[in-house]
């Protein structure tokens, strides 16, 4: 058996062209022989040669039988069958691109979008025992401020480990920023704090040095300077050199020394994203000069996570917790800030409750901002693979009924069935595999593109652009399944035709005709519901785009952020810095105008509770104003109309720096003053810090603006009041604002060099014009707004393609009718008018599905939009009416087609 | 020609040239003329079934093929029955035996 085999591979790469000469000189000899014999018999040497070759019979044919043994004969009439196959595609080029591209492009969108959803959304953690993994925090108000989103204060995340009976190896991160300053200069570096116990409780391993240990980093307040790298970090700016273990760098200018480089991979609890480097939580007042707050119980920062004990469930982890959470409470209400709080307050505080969820998928606020979009961009992906597979079987139907003649005709040459079923499986896997090797090579650049579209965070983004293996293969097998299976069905069903029957039927049953308008119809619907996404998400993101922002033209209006305290500035350094650095940039050439603020617009939001002169405020409600401390000039520069009172100066600084002082002037935007004040005027009345009887009314307002934008277009106008940035008495973080006369981007290196001719080595981050900052906020609107009109227009073309394909098959099918009704005077319009009516009745039949479903499913996406109704009807009526123009183009060549009809010939051709 | 041959059993090819090339090399027209003779004319093997049949025996290992000069000095292709083909031979011989005695069984049962 393996000597056979052996000896058939040799004659398949070695020996083929030398047997055949062989076999040709063999029969040579053969007939040689022959004709002398019968030469000897009387034949004349001519006559005796042609009498020998008539006996041998064919000798190509005994040649190739001959050779036939040696060959693997399945091999070799596969490659026949694929060569006839290439062929016969080749024949149909529209078919064929038409059926490869719909399969590609439905593979495509589904491994890309899956591809980032599984990433983000449904990966576990590539930590030790994931599953075990519980997130911490507290709902309810909590009279304090809070720094991002769940979080806690560290003296509660202490009493938590200390205390809470359902959880091991509580541990707690908090994500900044911080300059990083070495031999090769400094730079903007996102860091994170973590507690000692952080590595430890992950399970997570060195790859140089060693991970931070309980024992040996989170024990003296301050007392760590020690920073661990993040691996992509490691390789990025220090080449991956191990002699980085113990070298002394400065972080915010403190020198601390780098012990180890975490592993290859792992990005933190945040899957999506990983910092730089981690420092211990102890270093926190060196990472955030701004604010210590390590012993503060009314400021929550830090995110808690722990492993649950064994035998605890998520369910009675917090119930456990509840009692534990009260106690703690009630400590905190004897606490000087909290002892005079109304009782509702103090009831509703007491009232808040603990929460404990599996985070085994870690927590990320990329996928909190984008798992809603990448679920609405699934179910579109999803609906793609579905118009793609019912176009590519509606043109495999109407293929293989116009091959019946075909088929017919080898049958009855005496083809086996067999044989034309092999082919025709051989034809429908090449166009399978080429519309999966082409989805698979689209899967990639896609996947790559919608990587492209999340913006910028600051952080090191750990999403992979390689497709995911998985979907890859399901829509790979949803593919192959679809071409299987409407190529192979219609194919069997003709070979079992009968010879003749299948001859007379060549143009057509009307099964097929039924089978392929239901899939015409089908893909109208599908195409409806995703041009109304398409129009609900494009309305959305224009209205975002266009929602007014109270500043003047945000294209010209340039933002940096420079962060001086991270570099060692005291309070009075940052001061007298930015003053300088607003006069230095407010006379470059170009710039009209210069200004700076505290919180970034559009990219922060900061508010505290304030009691206002003459108002009382009732149990519950909202006395939240949301501040920005802001430069002399501010609202020249961006553009806001100043309405009443008077602008900040330099002279409101305080004479003298003591830090006790809090800030006596304000200036308020029209809805603070409408919703306190009424139509009076607001100068001269005045404002409090915080709630209750004993709040110093200290703070005068000085002036009134207009309305305009702080967080984004979707948290909308807030009342909002301003400081003076004169009087700020804490390290801060500045925001620039340039007003460009030109092009904002030739003012970038005049801003760089301003910069650093005041500090060299003070880095400049996140430059770039208000109009910039702003789509930043909408990437998330982008991004479904872009590809769902991408999606719809794609699925649009297919039931264009799919409708054409259909109404040309109906016309061929009615050629004959077409030209009876001719001939017995039917005019050419009533013919157009037939065939048109076939396409109204399969929109129709598309839309009349497709509304219903689509009103639904726009429900599902409320939350995705932005001043549109869900059934909004320009989107809906938009939708249709773009469907209806395509299918009535798609319908006018099979239309004309038809009306040309010669009655004579089509009577004739039959 | 073929009018006057009776169908071969199937398989029975392969045992004729087996027994023909058990007497020495021989070229395919020689195996042809030897098996005719040696039934008095009654079996005359086509040549599209004596080639093929030959190569298959080749691929399967049972002859092997070796050019040399024909007695009327022509270069021909010599067969030469290998160890395996002489099992084979043993093989089919006896199943031929077997079976003719079975069909003469039931030919005889009247």
């Amino acid at each position: 058996m393996i000597d056979q085999f052996g000896r058939k591979l040799a004659y398949l790469f070695t020996s083929r062209r030398s047997t055949d000469a062989a076999l040709e000189s063999e029969f040579e000899f053969h007939l040689a022989c022959r004709a002398d014999e019968l030469e000897a018999g009387g034949f004349s040497p001519a006559d005796a040669l042609a009498q020998a070759r008539r006996e041998f019979g064919p000798a190509l044919r005994v040649r190739e039988d001959a050779s036939a043994e040696w060959q693997f004969a399945f091999v070799e009439r596969m490659f026949r069958d694929l060569r006839h196959s290439l062929r016969s595609l080749r024949r149909d080029p529209v078919f064929t691109v038409t059926a490869v591209l719909s399969l590609a492009l439905g593979i495509g969108a589904n491994t890309a979008v899956f591809t980032l959803l599984d990433q983000l959304v449904l990966r576990l953690l590539p930590v030790h025992d994931p599953e075990r993994l519980v997130m911490i925090w507290t709902t309810g108000p909590h009279l304090g401020n809070n720094q991002g989103t769940r979080t806690a204060s560290y003296p509660m995340y202490q009493d938590f480990q200390r205390r809470a009976p359902a959880f091991e190896s509580l541990f707690c991160n908090f994500s900044t920023s911080a300059a990083l300053t070495d031999q090769s200069g400094t730079e903007r570096v996102s860091a994170q704090l973590v507690s000692g116990n952080y590595f430890q409780a992950l399970g997570v391993t060195a790859a140089a040095g060693r991970l931070f240990r309980p024992e040996l980093d989170d024990r003296y307040y301050k007392g760590h300077p020690v920073i661990v790298l993040s691996h992509a970090y490691w390789v990025r700016r220090f080449a991956a050199d191990p002699r980085v273990i113990g070298r002394k760098v400065l972080v915010n200018n403190y020198p601390m020394e780098i012990v180890g480089v975490s592993a290859a991979g792992f990005a933190g609890v945040d899957p999506s994203r990983s910092p730089h480097i981690r420092v211990p939580i102890q270093m926190k007042p060196i990472l955030s000069p701004d604010y210590d707050g390590l012993a503060d119980r009314r400021h929550q920062w830090v995110q808690v996570y722990a492993r649950l004990k064994p035998g605890f469930t998520e369910e009675s982890a917090r119930t456990s917790l509840q009692p534990l959470l009260h106690q703690v409470l009630e400590q905190e209400l004897q606490e000087k800030e909290l002892r005079t709080i109304s009782p509702y307050d103090r009831a509703r505080f007491l009232a808040r409750r603990p929460q404990v969820e599996i985070a085994a998928t870690g927590f990320s606020m990329l996928r909190r901002q984008y798992s809603t979009a990448l679920t609405v961009l699934m179910g579109m992906a999803a609906l793609i693979l579905l118009i793609a597979c019912s176009n590519v079987a509606s043109l495999l139907i109407a293929r293989s009924v116009a091959r019946r003649k075909e088929l017919a005709v080898r049958l009855a040459i005496g083809a086996g069935r067999g044989a034309l079923v092999r082919q025709m499986l051989i034809e429908c896997s090449l166009l399978a595999i080429s519309g999966a090797a082409l989805g698979i090579l689209l899967a990639f650049t896609s996947t790559r593109a919608l990587l492209a579209m999340l913006p910028d965070s600051g952080y090191q983004l750990m999403l992979r652009p390689a497709p995911d293996a998985r979907i890859l293969l399901f829509s790979c097998v949803v593919a192959l399944a679809t071409v299987l299976l409407s190529g192979l069905a219609p194919a069997l069903a003709a070979t079992r035709l009968h010879v003749w029957d299948a001859i007379k039927l060549a143009t057509g049953s009307a099964g097929s005709a039924r089978a392929r308008k239901t899939l015409v119809a089908l893909q109208v619907c599908l195409s409806f519901l995703l041009l109304a996404g398409a129009g609900l998400f494009t309305r959305t993101l224009v209205n975002l785009r266009a929602h007014p922002t109270g500043l003047n033209d945000l294209d010209r209006l340039v933002a940096f952020e420079v962060d001086p305290a991270k570099n060692g500035y005291s309070i009075t350094r940052i001061h007298s810095f930015c003053d300088k650095l607003q006069v230095a940039l407010a006379s470059t050439p170009g710039v009209t105008s210069a200004a700076y603020s505290m919180v970034p617009l559009l990219r922060d939001e900061w508010d505290t509770i304030m009691s206002v002169e003459g108002h009382r405020a009732r149990d519950g409600e909202a006395m939240q104003a949301y501040h920005n401390c802001i430069s002399p000039g501010f609202f020249d520069a961006l553009g806001v109309p100043r309405l009443l009172g008077r602008d900040f100066t330099v002279n409101d600084r305080f004479d003298n720096p003591d830090p006790n002082l809090e800030p006596t002037l304000a200036i308020v935007n029209r809805a603070f003053a409408e919703h306190y004040f009424g139509r009076t005027s607001p100068i001269g009345r005045h404002l409090g810090f915080g709630v209750g009887p004993e709040t110093k009314l200290s703070v005068e307002i000085i002036g009134m603006v207009e309305n305009s934008i702080y967080g984004g277009p979707r948290s909308g106008i807030r009342r909002q009041v301003f400081l003076a940035m004169q009087q700020a008495n804490y390290a801060w973080s500045a925001t620039f604002y340039v007003r460009a006369q030109g092009d904002p981007a030739a003012l970038y290196p005049s801003i760089r060099r301003r910069v650093a001719r005041l500090d060299p080595t003070l880095p400049v981050f996140k430059l770039g014009t208000l109009s910039e900052y702003l789509d930043e906020t909408l990437s998330t609107e982008r991004l479904i707004a872009w590809l769902s009109v991408v999606f719809g227009l794609l699925a649009t073309v297919l039931a264009a393609l799919g409708l054409y394909g259909v109404l040309s098959f109906i016309v061929a099918r009615r050629t004959r009718e077409i030209g009876l009704r001719m001939a017995l005077g039917a005019p050419r319009k009533a013919v157009v008018w037939m065939v048109l009516r076939e396409v109204v009745i399969l929109v129709g039949w598309g839309l009349a599905a497709g509304l219903p479903v689509a009103y639904a499913l726009s429900r599902l996406v409320r939350t995705q939009l932005f001043d549109v109704q869900p059934n909004d009807a320009l989107s809906l009526a938009g939708a249709a009416a773009l469907l209806i123009a395509v299918a009535v183009l798609a319908a006018w060549a099979p239309a004309r087609r038809a009306s040309a009809v010669d009655p004579t010939t089509a009577l004739r051709c039959e | 020609m073929s009018s006057t041959t009776p169908d071969l059993l199937p398989g029975t090819l392969q045992l004729l040239i087996l027994r023909t090339v058990l007497s020495g090399p021989m070229h395919g027209y020689a195996i042809a003329k030897r098996i005719r003779e040696a039934s008095s004319g009654a079996l005359v093997v086509e040549e599209g079934s004596l080639y093929p049949a030959l190569n298959r025996m080749l691929v399967k290992g049972w002859i092997s093929a070796k050019w040399g000069v024909s007695d009327n000095n022509r270069k021909a292709r010599f067969y030469e029955i290998t160890r395996a083909g002489r099992r084979q031979l043993a093989k089919e011989e006896g199943d031929f035996h077997d079976m003719v005695a079975a069909i003469q069984l039931v030919l005889s049962q009247t």
